[in-house]
């Protein structure tokens, strides 16, 4: 019984939060998609043009490599996370830079974890469909540079559905950026960090209303998924 | 541009496909080359077009082998056409611009060619959904725009309107005399290698046989 009042006054309250435009949870939503936005774009910029270049270059340890792409794929956002946490804590190599507990640090972290997504898939898809790509932009003159470009365009729905993953990936993950922002309140305090961190009863309906945000959120991506798979 | 093989001989995992000897690509004509299915000419095509480097022998182009330059100054059209999945005038556009040639000469050149083509009507529609007749049509004329000194035609008539195909044939031969290009087709109709072609060579078992 007294579950269940609880669950129901937590969900008043969270209805509450969000639609009186509480200042604190939305600051907390806000983070959370910029953070994960950037971490999504960085390695995006950064990785996919690299995943093309590799996915229809022939050489000799490819398969090797394609192995290792995967493995990383599922690496453990802890694991990140404690990883970023070293180089980043004073005494690591990147101390001096005063990182830890912000939300840079947070964002070094993501972009982490996500990178291999980004390279793997990128990687795959190219390797699968660049190759015929590649000829034809050959035959017509265009260098390197030219080819990825031309790739990048002509697989560009495959591609946005791989960068919506990877985000998908970054925003609903706890662990990496827990250990590196420390869910510091008003400062680092994500919507997954405050889900998982609801000790005080005044956190619940806060937990249950971004519960429904990143719900909210994850439906949004999916229809973006299913809207460019499905049309094609 | 003059083409001489030497030597070449091509293996897919232990099958010998091609045994060329000896053959030369005569400067500023059309060559046709026949053959049955398989007998190795989209394999020969691709080789030429510098797409498959995986071969034993020797290709000179204008006397020197393979390089930058004369890769930029010739063009395979596939037997199996690829647009890209932009305008049709954008497809054509192409070799214009990573030759990084201005744009007013760009559409005027572009725009030209679809009309020599009879394609103004498509320039709007995207690559890859036209029909396979006129992807065949758009393709050519990509090919064409940007004048290579050899042309590498590989069954580019295949599935065609006798209509669209004496648009083709025609433009082909106005291209080889207007800028004595040098072109090499690849058919399997007997009556339009003659009606294109200055020399036939017959392909067969990897051989050539005349
Ligand atoms: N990628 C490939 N791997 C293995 N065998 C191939 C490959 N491509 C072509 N072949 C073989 O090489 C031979 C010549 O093919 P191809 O050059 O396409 O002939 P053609 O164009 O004259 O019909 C065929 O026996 C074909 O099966
Ligand atoms: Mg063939």
């Amino acid at each position: 019984m007294i579950a269940i009042d609880y669950i129901v006054e937590g969900l008043k309250e969270a209805i509450k939060l969000l639609i009186g435009f509480d200042q604190e949870i939305y600051e907390i939503i806000f983070l959370s998609l910029f953070i994960s936005t950037s971490a999504t774009i960085i390695a995006s910029i950064i990785f996919i043009p690299i995943g093309i270049h590799l996915g229809i270059k022939e050489f000799k340890r490819k398969r090797a490599l394609s192995r290792m792409l995967y493995t990383f794929m599922s690496i453990p956002s802890v694991v990140v996370g404690l990883l970023v946490a070293i180089i980043l804590s004073r005494r690591g190599p990147l101390g001096k830079f005063d990182l830890m507990y912000t939300p840079k640090a947070m964002i070094i972290a993501q972009t982490l974890l996500v990178t291999p997504l980004i390279l793997g898939l990128t990687y795959s898809l190219a390797k699968n469909r660049g190759k015929e790509i590649e000829s034809i932009g050959k035959t017509l003159g265009a260098g390197r540079k030219d080819i990825i470009l031309l790739i990048i365009k002509e697989l560009k729905i495959d591609l946005i559905v791989n960068v919506v993953t990877a985000f998908s990936r970054a925003i609903s993950e706890v662990g990496a950026v827990m250990i590196v922002g420390g869910n510091i309140r008003r400062k680092t305090r994500v919507i997954t960090t405050t889900i998982s961190l609801m000790k005080s009863m005044g956190d619940y309906p806060m937990a249950i209303a971004l519960g429904i945000v990143l719900l909210f959120i994850s439906f949004l991506v999916n229809s973006i998924i299913y809207k460019y798979t499905g049309e094609d | 541009m003059y083409i001489k093989i030497e030597g070449l001989k091509k293996y897919y995992s232990d099958k010998l496909i091609l045994d060329i000897e000896r053959l030369e690509i005569e400067e500023g004509r059309i060559t046709g080359l026949i053959g049955p299915n398989g007998s190795g000419k989209t394999t020969l095509m691709r080789i030429i077009s510098g797409l498959d480097l995986d071969f034993t022998g020797n290709i000179e182009y204008n006397h020197s082998p393979l390089n930058e330059d004369i890769y930029k100054k010739m063009t395979l059209v596939t037997q199996k056409p690829y647009l890209f999945r932009r305008r049709v005038y954008e497809n054509i556009e192409f070799p214009l611009k990573v030759r990084r040639i201005d744009k007013g000469i760009r559409r005027k050149k572009v725009e030209e060619i679809m009309e020599r083509f009879q394609i103004e009507d498509l320039k709007n529609k995207k690559g890859h959904l036209l029909s396979g007749g006129e992807s065949q049509k758009v393709s050519l004329a990509r090919a064409l725009v940007f004048e290579p000194e050899l042309l590498l035609l590989d069954e580019p008539t295949s599935n065609i309107d006798p209509e669209s195909m004496k648009i083709m044939e025609s433009q082909i031969i106005r291209f080889n005399e207007e800028t004595k290009g040098t072109v090499l087709i690849v058919t399997h109709n007997i009556e339009q290698a003659k009606r294109l072609c200055d020399r036939i060579i017959h392909l067969d078992w990897g051989k050539v046989i005349s």
